[in-house]
Order: C-alpha cells, then structure tokens, then sequence
C-alpha cells in the first residue's frame, strides 16, 4: 500500500534505509492472513533453533541462576543484627511459630513463608526481632535468609524465560536477565527476611505466565493453554496474597484479557459459543483460582494462628472467644448495672469503644471517644443506671440487668466520665452529632442516657438482658435520638488516628457500624460462664479483617511533625534520588545500604521517556502516510513495548496518589517493568542495526551495567569498618552512604 | 452527503451562504465538497424565524424565572457572605485574599461602582439584613442573574448552531431554563452565574468556530477562534474548574488537529503547522494574557492594606499604603523591654508572682513555679527585657538588634524572672511543657539551658532584623523544641481565668504564632522613633502575581475541612442532598439550593442511554452488524460526543479532589448533560434524519413549516412536551424552596423531603 513517492519520501529522510530490509518484508510474504503468518514465523523460528541447536538455551539460563545465587547468597549471615524491617516480619513470622494471633496490613502468604523458613530452621519463635539486636545462638537467621534470598534468586531465570517467551535477539534477553542480577537494590532487598523478595518472585512469575499464555493465543483450549491460564491465576492468587501491591499486576493481566476477548469478539470467525467458553475460562482461571488462593492464605492464617495473641482486638468479639488462652470466655454471661465491660464494635473492621484524656481541638472541646483496637485499660466502661433511678450500690447484693429499651449510662472507669453526646457537628463526620466523655458520677445531664436496643442474640430470643459476646445492640441518645456509631474513619494526628465515634442521626437498623456487642465482662457478683462455643464463620474473619487491614494501611499516612528520614516520595524513585540506610551506621557493624544500580535506574527512566517519544514520532509519520512498521511490529510494539510500559504505570502512578508512607522499595515492581522497556527498545532498534554494531552495543551495555554494579557492591554485600571508606561511592549528597 | 438542515437556514438569514456541511458541526469525516443548496429565501427565512422565536420565548421565560422576587430574602444568603464581602473590599479598595481568580468577583465591584454604592457594608453574617444597612443588594444580584438568563439564551443557540431540531433545542434549553439549582445559585451575589455563562459561550463559540472550518483563517474563522479562547479565559478567570472547560475544548481540537494530520486530507506539514499555531494562540496565548490581565487590575484596584496582607510576604505587604508594618516597625533590639502578643487570641505574654498550685484537680502535680499565662489587657506585668544568652559587654550592649534564629532570654521585668520551660506536664495538657520562669542567678546557672528559646521568624530570610509588628514569629523552646502556644480556655481560679500558656510539641501549627506589639523602654530621642514612614514600596506585576497564585492555590488545597452540607460527587446526577442556604423561623420560609429533581434524574438516565447506545453501537459493530446510517453515526459520536466529553471532564475530575465539594460544583456539567439530553431526543424519537431532503430532493422546496410537521418529528414534539410539563410540574413543586417564599407547612416540606434532602421545617 505503500506508495513509491511515500517510500522515497522515507528513503530521503534516512529513516528508511535502517527500515529496509523491515520494509520489504511484507512484500516476500503477499496477503496471508495475519494469523496463518504468525505461525509460519512460529515454526520458522523453531526449525531454526532444532537447526542449529545452540547451546545458549541452556548454559545460559544456568549461569546466569548460579550467578543470581551467587549475589544474592555471598555473605549472607555476615550481619547478625536484626536489620530493618526484619524487625516485623521476622517477628510475624514467629508469630506463626508460636500460633499467635496478631494483626498486620499486609496479607499473610509471605509472612506464613517466614514462618515456614523458621521452621526449617529449627527456630522456635521465641526471639523477639527488636530492631538492631543481635541474634542469640539458637536462632539460624542465615539459613532464613537464604530461604528469602532464593525467591530473589530465581527471578533472575524468571525474567531471561519471559524475553525468551516474547521472543526477543540473545542481546536483548541477556541485558534485561543481566539488569535484573546486576540490580544492587533487588540483590540486597533479598538478602533479608522481608516480603519484598517474594513480592518480587511472584510478580516475574505472573510477568512469565503472561508471556507464555499471550504467545499461546492461536491454541486455545489445548491442555498446555489450560496449563497456563491456571498457572497465571495462582501466580495471581500469590502475588495478592503477598502483598496488595500484587493487585497492580493483577489489573495487568485483566487489561489484556479484556483487550483478548474484546478481539476474539470482533472476530467473526469465533462462534458465540466459544466465545462464552472463552469468557468462562477466564472467570475461572484469572479471577476465581486468584480468589481461592487468596482466601484459602487466610483460612491457613486462621487456622494456624489459634492462640491469643496481640492482635485480638482486631477481630470481632466471637473470633477472639475461640482462640486459645483468650480471657473472653472466663467471663460473666448477663451484663449487670455496675459491670465493667468493654464494648466492641460489630461492623467489619471495627474496634473497642474507647475514651481518652486528650480533648476535641474543635467542637465541644470535650474529652475525646474513639474506637481502638487494641486492649488498653482506656477501653473500659461501667454500666450505670440513670440518675432518676435508684443509684448503684456496690455493696448491695442487689442485681439489676438492663434489656432491650432499658436506659443506661456508660462510665469511662479510667477518667469517670460519662459517655455523651449533643448537637455539635461530629469533627469529621459532620452530618452526625459528636459524641465526648462529659461530666463525673454527679455532674452531667440527661444527654449522658443512652437506650439499648437489642437488634439479635445469638442464643436466646429473651432479649431481657445483655449478655457478653451474643448480644448485638444499638446505643440510642435518649435526648438526640441518634444512634452511636463507628464507621472506620480515621482521626487526624489529634485524635491518633484511632476510629472516629459519632452520634448517626438516621435510623439505619441494618447498618452493622451501628452494632455494638459486650466483648471483655467483669463483674465479681455474677457467676462466670463458658460461651466459647459460637463460632464466627471464616468468611465472615476474612471480611472483617480485610477491612481492618485496609483502614490500618489507610492510617499509615505521614506524620507532617515527624521527621522521618528513611520515607522518600514518588518522585525521588525513578531518578535513584536517595536510597535508605538499612541499619544503624555504626562503625563497627555491618552496613547495607539499599540503593539501585544508578545506571539501571536513570537507563530505565531515560527509556521510558525514550519509549513516548518514539511511539509519538511513530503515530505522527503513521497519521502521515509512512508505513514506517510492519503489521508484525505493531504487534511487538503492542504486547511487548506497551504492556510493559502500563505495568509500569500501573505499579508507580498509585503510589503518586497514595496518601500513605512511602519507602524506596515500593518502586522495585515498578522498575522490574522499566527495564522491560528498557530491554524492548534495545531488541527493536538494535535489529535494525548491522549484527556486528549490535553486538557492540550490546557489548559495551552488558560491561557499564556489570561494571556498575561490582563497584556498588560493597553496599549490597555489606560494608565493614567506618562508612568513611566507601565515601567514593557517595556521588551525590542525597545517597548518605558515607 | 446531506445539507440544508435548519441550521443552514440560518446561515441564509446572514447572507453568507457556506458551502459544505455545517450541519454536522463536529464531523470529522473526510468528505467531498458538497454542492451549494439550492434553497427558495422564504423556506429558510420562515425557519429561522421559528428558531428566532422560540429564542426570544425562552429568554423572556428564562428572565422571569430569574428575576422573580429577587428582592428576596433581603438578606444575606450563604455564600454572600464571601462575595459580596469581596465586592465590598474592591469599592473601598482594601487588599483581600481569595482562593478564586478576580475576574467574577471584579465584575461585582464593577456593579457596585456603576450604581455609586461605597462598599461600607461587610456581610458579616449569612442574615443581616440588607435594607437596615443601605445596601443595593438588589443591583448585584441582577448582575448573575442577567448573566443566567442569558446562558438559557446561549443553550438554545448552541443547539441551533449544532443543527437540531427545534424540539430537541427546545427540550435541552427547558432542563436549564427550568431549573431550580440553575435558578437558585444564579439570583444571588454568587460566582457559579459568570462562571456556567462563560463556560456556555465557549461551547457555543467552539461550535462557530467549527462551522468556518472550511475557510480556515478567514476572518470569521479567527473571530471565533478569539472568542472561543476569550470565554474560556473567563470561565478559568472565574474559578479553577474552568480547566475542566479547557479540557473539554482542547479534546475536541486535539482531535481536529489529528484529523487535519491525515495525509489523505492533503495539507502539507507547514499548513498543519499554521493551524497548530493558530489554535495556540487562541486558545492558549490569548486566554492566559486575558487571564493575567485580571490580575493586574486586581492588584491596581486593591492598593490599600486590608484583611487579605496576612496572606502574603511583608515585600509585598509594603506595596500596599496604610500598611500596619510599613508605618510601625520598628526594629527590636537587645535590652529593649518588649510586650509579645499571640496573634491567635491577642493574649499578652503575662507573668505574676503567683505560683502554680502543688496539684491540680486531676491529680497530676506541677513545679510549683511561678506561673506565666496570657492576659489580654495592658499591663506591666506584660514587660519582658529580651536579653542574650550570656551578656553582651558592658559597653557595647546597646543597639544591637535581635535577628532571626537567634537565641535569646526573656526577663520578665515585675518580679526580674527569666522565662523557662521545662519537661513538665502543663496545667491543661498533660502532653504539653509547662511555662514557669526562674530567677536571675538560676538562669545563670543550672538552669540556663532551659531558659534559652529561639526566634524563629515566619517565613523569615537568614538573618533578618526582627521587628515589631512585622515579624510574625515562634517562639522555640532551645533544648526541647516546643513553640509557646496558649489557647482560649481559661484556667481555674488559681490562675485567675488567665490563658494558660504552654509547650507546644506541634511546632508546625499555625497557632504557635505571636509578634511584638510594642517596645515600650523606647525613648522618646530614640532614633528608631524617627524614622520617616516608608514610602510604598514597587514590585512587578510577575513577581507579585506568582505570589499570589502560589498562595491561592496553597490555601485551595488546605479546604479540606468538612462542612455540614458538603456531598460526595457520586450523589450529585442522582441528586441526593442540597444545601441550605437560608432559613427564617417566624415565616418558615427556607432556601434549600437543590436542582429540579425531574430534569436532573432524565438527563442523567439519558446520560447512561448514551453510554448505553455508545456501547450497544460498539458490541454490534464489532459483530459486523451495522444499524446506523453514517451521518447519524457522525452526529452521536461527534456532536454528542462532544457534550458527552463537556459533561465528563466537568464532573469526573471531582473524584480526584480532596477539598469539600458541594452540589452546586455539578451545575456546569448538568448544563452539558442537558444537551446531551436534547440530542439523544431528537436521536431516539425522529426515526429518520431530520432532514431527508437529500433522499427525496423535491422536498427542498416545501416550506419549512411543512417539513417541521412532517411524520419525522411528531415523536420528538411530543417528547418535548411530556418532558417541559414533567419539567415544569418539578420545577413548580420546588419553587418554595427555590425562592424562599412562601413558607410551607410541615406535610408540604415532608411532600418534598426525598432521599437525603435535609429540609428544615420538616417538624
């Protein structure tokens, strides 16, 4: 279609004559249709590589896998000190070991792998990972950290299988598996027990499975697509089960299926009904396989985990009743007037009603309510009766239960003020009233009244008395009419981010967040009783602390009056801007400092700029008439130059948005995809080179990122003796090696 | 390829016939030159008259809509409190800070000095009156309410000008005319009237300036090519949201400009170029110099100081005349005995012998020190000496002044204590230090550290001299870091109901800011009393004007707080909650801005048909079936495709913000989503194309009236009239509460009380 002045035109402009051999190409192969042609290439492709067998294929992928091994094993046991975060996932993973119930952002699949390193290790879970301890003797933190560093290791093969899958030159599969091995940050992030390695590992896997499953589209419903499609779904299920950064890769993925389908629908060839066969393949292989694994990291979390531990309060009253050791179950059934009790929130994710010392800074300027999750004496409240009833007596024998629409007043015990609410705008929430701690056991009003009304009890339908752990009931304000409610919204620094209560002036009966249940009973007049045997159902776990972990992860923003050296922000990443110090810069430790390769940073930044002016320059000489790629290109720049360059996006832009704190390694998926790029435009335009000229470049690329990275080593090895040593590595003032 | 469509008939009014196919004002398909139309003058003339008609019909309505009783309430409704506060300060030409861009809030001032009012009143509170304060409130209001007459105007000509029919141009211009939330927010002193007016006039212009696409660079093509760029710099002149406009627009050239790219339409590289930097600077260079341009007369209004000073750098406080700081700073200086003031509460830094008591009620216990508090009356117990860290020698102690982060003492003159904090649990705050002062000699002594604090001026340069007045400062505790806050709560008895003072460990807030208000060991020769004032000072236009936009949009950024009627975008087009704007008790007669919940809930379910056909057309499409003719195709893609982006990118930007938003911020896209209503009924009930004169020529001749009769567009008259009845019926029954008369029983506000509405009177 090409028309000869068009072509002359592209001649002239230079462009032409690196095209060229590109350019005639489609005139070797006249009108074959596009899928037949792809699998000619295919099997070309094939004989070619039975043709003559190159040993590449196999000596290469295990040199370099020994090599990864190699970097990211050497010394690995050198520090015995408890580095970074360690700290907390060395310690969740002794939780596991212990059967502790604890409470954490992230979901559990890379800490139950800590765990089950431990294990192997013989380890008991007895150590507690405080930050810059020494490990005791008992504790074999090195093979853990070999168990890690494997994860890290293997991604190096992981990505030379996925070039290999898209199909790119030698050169340009060695220089991204190279880019990947010869990266100081991937090789020293993985040297510790941290998420971040199998963080990493599980989003290659997915990069692999989304490679291998786009090349086999023209064989569909073949067991090896089956294969695959299901592969893609538990590496899916793993990444998200890691960390929820995994959801990025996922939406990937989800992105070129419903481009897939949407194709496969414009295909009129396709009959209707595999096309259905086509969608329902995917539901199950890229969303339900996903979702079990997913959910069945939880039920094993659960399952493990059946021992009180310190994250209880994180979970609705009757999860916490059947776990081991738990005081809940030692306690007093009825709730009486002068019972001490704490009162728990029924909505999902929701905490103990709470009050402390420290005042509104607006509205009423009253003594703060909150709702907190973890045990604390400021959770405690005593039951009271109205003052226009006969006041409680201690020492009466006397006892009076409150029912349903019965009124009562709630005491704080620690501060003896009243629970109260009045009609002035919640601090956040505005439409609801603000409810505060007013008053003492004299002084207060009739806005201290609150009426309970029971909405269900789980083992009785006398709904007479309160009793601990089965009663669900609202708190209605007597005099407002509003109902007491908490619904997950975090407070400001102010209020230390704990849950905002407030006074809801509609009358939802449904609205769970409205529901508030007796948790912990005390009360040394009633018999204890034993209601340990209702069991909360998992799915009902899962949400709940699902939404526990997405409004903690939503707290962790930053604190504008702490100064917090090693957060860094979006746009610091990409321009290796800082890096972080990993551990204390004592002499005589130790010191790993997690900084990138800069050449691979500022290589990948620099292609991803390169990448958007190619392709405008691309789509302006298209618009234009020049038929500068071919159909074959377009796909290649398509499925190689441009899923890569959302992945990208997908992986930084949210982080650009999120409120939350942000370290250097949240970048680290992120890069993994730049150098995708990276290694795609080396592929695409050094093809077009001389293959002589090719190999130079190739050559001198392969020696700056390996030179680079052997003379930044030692910072991922590990630097012994006074930083001041390794002051030639400091080349700009924001890396604070030295 | 078709013609003559009403629109061209139009265009046979002027005179100037245009060749091609402006009947499809956003087409981008390339086509071959069309043949002129052979049209009788009488068939074009006697349409047009029609549409004329029609125009002048829904401007008188749409004049006594806004008009109606805008007399009421002769109070001061919501927002005016800002607005009119604003105009106030133009007329008396005192410096002001705002969020939004001068230019609405200029044309109020300009109202106002048309009509000769001085700007004495303040619109303090939202139900002052105004008849009681002299004010021609009556004279700014019809200011946006002439302006949203005239969007009902600009509507239906968009419409024509896009070459409907007349009952789908009528059917968009009553979901406006007809609309409470349009009529509300626009009869009073608000800025969203210019704001939706611009905004229309640049779609309009937009679509006029398409129409001339076939005379590139003639003069009409570049006349409303500047007119396009001119509305659009009044709308983001208005406020910010008018990038949204920008967007909406510079959508629809990017794609104009890819079109033209195509090689297959034959221009040549440096004739895309020609258009490509036509459309720049009209649209781009022409607005920002308008845009700037507002400012400059802002800042040649306001030059006189005024509320707005604190908002901006003392360089540039010293252009203003009348300024506190440039008449009355003076520098401090060591040994000067000075009185500190907290700009917050206006509390003096105060000390007396008293001490604090041993414990207090909550059982914590204090240092038992004397106690320092904030009192705001003069007093002598208000004198502090500043004095250095170690003293300065005898002889050359004097005249050497205080700069910033410097660390100095405070003596307090009465009792001769220095000033200290300590790790002390305040008398209010168990977080906070406690503020005591020690003697000379323990100052002196072992407790010198903690008597150090520094000066920490606000957005102080190195150095810098601190001065009275002037210098807005912290006052950093040295060993501990803490600021010396105090608050409004006064302490018990032993204290005197004095303020508490105490050490604040949040240095960043904004509370934690005093200044020293006078020097009062000052003697009557001191040099620093003969100063002669400063004149006022000159900084460019550029300087001052990226101050100010720095600052507008740090502060448009810190709205965050919540506000009782704020609403979530989400429930906007389903139009869940209004807000109440003004209530009176003894008649019952409320405002409760909120739009006529049956135009809004059509034109957002037609917004989903929209998306719907859009979709429907794709999957079919895509399964090889093809149900459009090409120029329907062209018109749901283009024409309405157009409103479609106008209503997405004024609405779906939203969601990214975190600042309060309320419902009248959905006012610009509704008048987008009532085009795209009107299109879609001319879409759905005119079987065929309007104009099927291209199938059947012979029709040409017919009048016009007779083709409008024709079987085409019964359906479409018809659903014009449902709609305008059920329109008109919502917009009737939320009159009351439109126009705030009269006042409604409570089972009339319960009739009107759907969904969230939280109307008062309602019990």
């Amino acid at each position: 279609m090409a028309t000869p002045n068009i072509r002359d035109q592209a001649y002239a402009t230079g462009a032409g004559f690196q095209n060229e051999g590109l350019r005639e190409r489609p005139v070797g192969v006249p009108v074959v249709p596009a899928a037949n042609k792809v699998e000619i290439d295919d099997s070309k492709l094939k004989r070619k590589g039975k043709d003559e067998f190159d040993y590449e294929s196999i000596i290469a992928p295990l040199l370099f896998t020994f090599l990864a091994f190699f970097t990211r094993l050497y010394k690995i046991g050198q520090s015995n000190i408890v580095t970074w975060d360690e700290a907390h996932f060395g310690k969740f993973g002794s939780h596991y070991l212990k059967r502790e119930f604890y409470f954490d952002v992230h979901p559990p699949l890379g800490k139950m792998l800590v765990g089950l390193s431990g294990l192997l290790a013989g380890y008991n879970g007895s150590f507690e990972f405080k930050s810059g301890d020494t490990y005791p003797p008992e504790v074999n933190y090195t093979f853990m950290r070999i168990f890690n560093a494997t994860f890290g290791a293997l991604c190096v093969p992981l990505a030379y299988y996925t070039c290999k899958e898209m199909r790119w030159t030698k050169g340009a599969t060695w220089l991204v598996t190279l880019m990947v091995l010869c990266e100081n940050s991937y090789a020293t992030i993985s040297r510790f027990i941290l998420l971040d390695s199998m963080l990493l590992f599980f989003t290659f896997t997915t990069m692999l499975c989304f490679a291998r499953f786009h090349n086999l589209r023209r064989e569909s419903f073949t067991p090896q697509w089956y294969a695959w499609l299901v592969l893609s779904g538990l590496s899916i299920g793993c990444v998200c089960s890691v960390k929820w950064v995994g959801l990025f890769v996922t939406a990937l993925v989800g992105l070129y299926t419903a481009e897939d389908l949407w194709n496969k629908f414009g295909d009129l060839s396709i009959p209707i009904p595999t096309l259905f066969i086509h969608l329902v393949a995917r539901v199950v292989g890229l969303i339900l396989i996903p979702t079990a694994v997913y959910m069945a990291n939880f039920y094993a979390h659960f399952t493990i985990l059946n021992h009180s531990g310190p994250g209880d309060a994180q979970m609705s009253s009757l999860f916490q009743a059947n776990l081991k050791g738990t005081d809940l179950t030692d306690a007093p059934l009825d709730v009486a007037i002068g019972s001490r009790v704490t009162i728990k929130n029924m909505g999902y994710g929701g905490g103990l009603l709470h009050s402390h010392i420290q005042t509104y800074p607006d509205g009423s300027g009253q003594q703060q309510v909150t709702c907190y999750h973890h045990k604390d004496s400021n959770n405690d409240w005593f039951i009271y009766p109205p003052r226009n009833h006969a006041d409680y007596d201690p020492t009466s024998p006397d006892l009076r239960f409150p029912g349903n629409k019965d009124v009562i007043r709630l005491i704080h015990s620690q501060t003896g003020r009243n629970l109260h609410s009045h009609a002035i705008p919640a601090p956040i929430t505005k439409a609801d009233w603000e409810v505060s701690s007013y008053g003492n056991l004299t002084v207060g009003d009739e806005k201290d009244y609150w009426q309970i009304e029971v909405v269900r009890d789980s083992i009785s339908n006398d709904y007479s008395k309160i009793r601990t752990l089965t009663t669900a009931f609202r708190l209605k304000h007597t005099v407002l009419g509003c109902y007491l409610r908490a619904g997950n919204v975090n407070l400001p620094q102010w209020g230390f981010k704990q849950i905002e209560t407030t006074c809801v002036k509609e009358n939802k009966p449904k609205d769970t967040y409205t529901h508030w249940n007796v948790e912990s009973h005390w009360n040394d007049k009633l018999p204890k009783a034993d209601v340990s045997s209702f069991k909360s159902p998992f799915l009902w776990d899962f949400l709940h602390l699902n939404v526990a972990m997405m409004t903690s992860n939503n707290a962790l923003v930053p604190d504008p009056d702490k100064q917090d050296d090693l957060a860094s922000l979006w746009w610091q990443w990409p321009i290796l801007h800082v890096g972080l110090r990993m551990c204390s810069w004592d002499d005589n430790i130790v010191k790993y400092f997690l900084l990138g390769n800069p050449v691979v940073y500022w290589g990948t930044t620099a292609s991803l700029g390169l990448f958007g002016v190619a392709f405008l320059v691309y789509l302006l000489r298209w618009q234009r008439g020049c038929k500068d790629l071919t159909k074959e290109d377009i796909d290649e720049w398509h499925y190689h130059g441009f899923y890569p360059l959302i992945g990208w996006a997908f992986h930084y832009i949210p982080f650009i948005m999120m409120g939350r704190v942000t370290y250097v390694h949240h970048y680290y998926p992120a890069l993994y995809f730049a150098i995708l790029v990276f290694g795609f435009l080396f592929n695409f335009f050094c093809k077009k080179l001389p293959t002589k000229v090719g190999w130079i470049v190739y050559g001198i690329t392969y020696a700056v990122v390996i030179g680079v990275f052997i003379l930044f080593i030692p910072i991922s090895f590990g630097m012994k003796g006074p930083a001041s040593q390794y002051a030639y590595l400091k080349w700009t003032n924001r890396w604070r090696i030295a | 390829m078709v013609d003559t469509p009403p629109v061209r008939q139009r265009v046979g009014r002027k005179k100037t016939p245009v060749p091609g196919s402006d009947e499809e004002p956003l087409l981008d398909v390339v086509k071959a030159p069309v043949p002129k139309p052979k049209k009788t003058v009488s068939a074009k003339s006697s349409s047009t008259a029609v549409y004329s008609a029609a125009l002048v019909a829904c401007t008188i309505l749409a004049f006594v809509t806004r008009f109606w009783k805008i007399n009421h309430p002769n109070e001061v409704v919501f927002d005016e409190v800002h607005f009119g506060k604003f105009a106030s300060y133009y007329l008396q030409r005192t410096y002001f800070f705002d969020v939004h861009p001068p230019f609405a809030k200029l044309l109020f001032a300009f109202v106002g000095w048309l009509i000769g009012y001085d700007g004495h009143f303040l619109f303090e509170n939202i139900g002052d009156s105004y008849p009681a304060n002299n004010v021609p409130y009556v004279a700014f209001r019809a200011l946006p309410a002439i302006l949203s007459t005239l969007t009902v105007s600009v509507v239906f000509m968009t419409m024509w000008e896009s070459g409907y029919t007349l009952p789908a141009c009528l059917t968009a211009t009553m979901l406006v005319l007809f609309d409470n939330a349009h009529i509300g927010q626009t009869r009073l002193i608000l800025l969203d009237s210019t704001l939706i007016f611009s905004m229309a006039c640049s779609f309009l212009a937009y679509v006029r300036f398409y129409k001339h696409r076939d005379q590139p660079f003639s003069r009409k093509w570049w006349k409303w090519l500047v007119v396009t760029g001119i509305a659009l710099s009044c709308v983001i002149s208005t406020k910010y949201v008018g990038l949204f406009t920008f967007v909406t627009i510079g959508g629809a050239v990017a794609v104009d400009l890819w079109n033209l790219l195509d090689y297959k339409r034959g221009l040549t590289l440096q004739d895309f170029a020609k258009h490509f930097v036509a459309r720049f600077i009209g649209l781009i260079a022409v607005p920002f110099f308008f845009y700037l341009f507002w400012f400059q007369v802002h800042f040649a209004v306001l030059s006189r100081s005024g509320p707005g000073d604190d908002f901006m750098s003392p360089e540039f406080q010293e252009t203003l005349s009348d300024n506190v700081m440039a008449m009355t700073a003076k520098t401090v200086n060591y040994y000067d005995t000075i009185t500190l003031r907290h700009k917050e509460t206006k509390a003096y830094l105060h000390s007396h012998p008293d001490r604090y008591p041993l414990r207090y009620e909550d059982g914590r216990v204090s240092s038992q020190g004397q106690q320092v508090t904030g009192y705001p009356y003069n007093d002598t117990n208000n004198h502090w000496i500043i004095i250095p860290p170690v003293d300065f020698p005898e002889e050359t102690k004097l005249n050497i002044p205080v700069r910033n982060h410097d660390r100095v003492r405070l003596v307090h003159v009465v009792t001769d204590t220095v000033l200290l904090s300590h790790d002390v649990a305040s008398p209010y705050f168990p977080t906070n230090q406690e503020f005591t002062t020690v003697s000379r000699a323990e100052s002196e002594g072992k407790r010198h550290n903690d008597t150090l604090f520094e000066i920490r001026i606000e957005q102080g340069k190195g150095k810098q001299e601190f001065k009275t007045m002037a210098g807005l400062f912290k006052l950093i505790h040295n060993p501990s870091k803490v600021a010396m806050w105090t608050h409004t709560k006064p302490l018990p008895d032993w204290g005197f109901k004095q303020q508490e003072i105490n050490g604040n460990k949040n240095i960043a807030q904004s509370s934690n800011v005093w200044f020293a208000e006078t020097i009062p060991s000052l003697t009557e020769d001191d040099p620093r009393n003969h100063v002669a004032p400063k004149k006022v000072k000159y900084v460019p236009f550029w300087k001052k004007y990226i101050e100010l936009q720095k600052a507008m949009f740090h502060h448009n950024n810190a709205l965050t707080s919540s506000h009782p009627y704020a609403s979530q975008p989400i429930q906007w087009p389903f139009l869940l909650r209004g807000v109440s704007f003004w209530t009176k008790n003894d008649t019952r007669e409320q405002i409760y801005f909120l739009g006529n919940p049956v135009g809004w809930w059509l034109a957002s379910s037609l917004l989903a048909v929209y998306v719907g056909i859009i979709a429907a057309d794709q999957l079919t499409l895509r399964r090889g079936v093809d149900t459009l003719d090409k120029r329907t195709r062209s018109r749901l893609y283009n024409s309405m495709g157009f409103f479609f982006l106008a209503w997405a990118s004024h609405y779906l930007p939203f969601y990214l913000m975190g600042r309060q938003l309320f419902l009248h911020h959905y006012l610009p896209a509704h008048l987008a989503s009532a085009l795209v209503t009107g299109a879609l009924v001319e879409f759905i009930f005119c079987l065929e194309p309007a104009d099927e004169d291209t199938v059947a020529t012979e029709k040409k001749d017919l009048p016009a009236t007779v083709k409008q009769q024709s079987p085409s567009l019964v359906g479409a008259w018809i659903a014009f009239g449902v709609i305008t009845v059920a329109v008109f019926a919502g917009f009737y029954f939320y009159a009351p509460l439109t126009y705030g008369t009269p006042g409604l029983t409570v089972e009339q506000v319960l009739r009107r009380k759907l969904g969230l509405y939280d109307l008062h009177f309602a019990k």
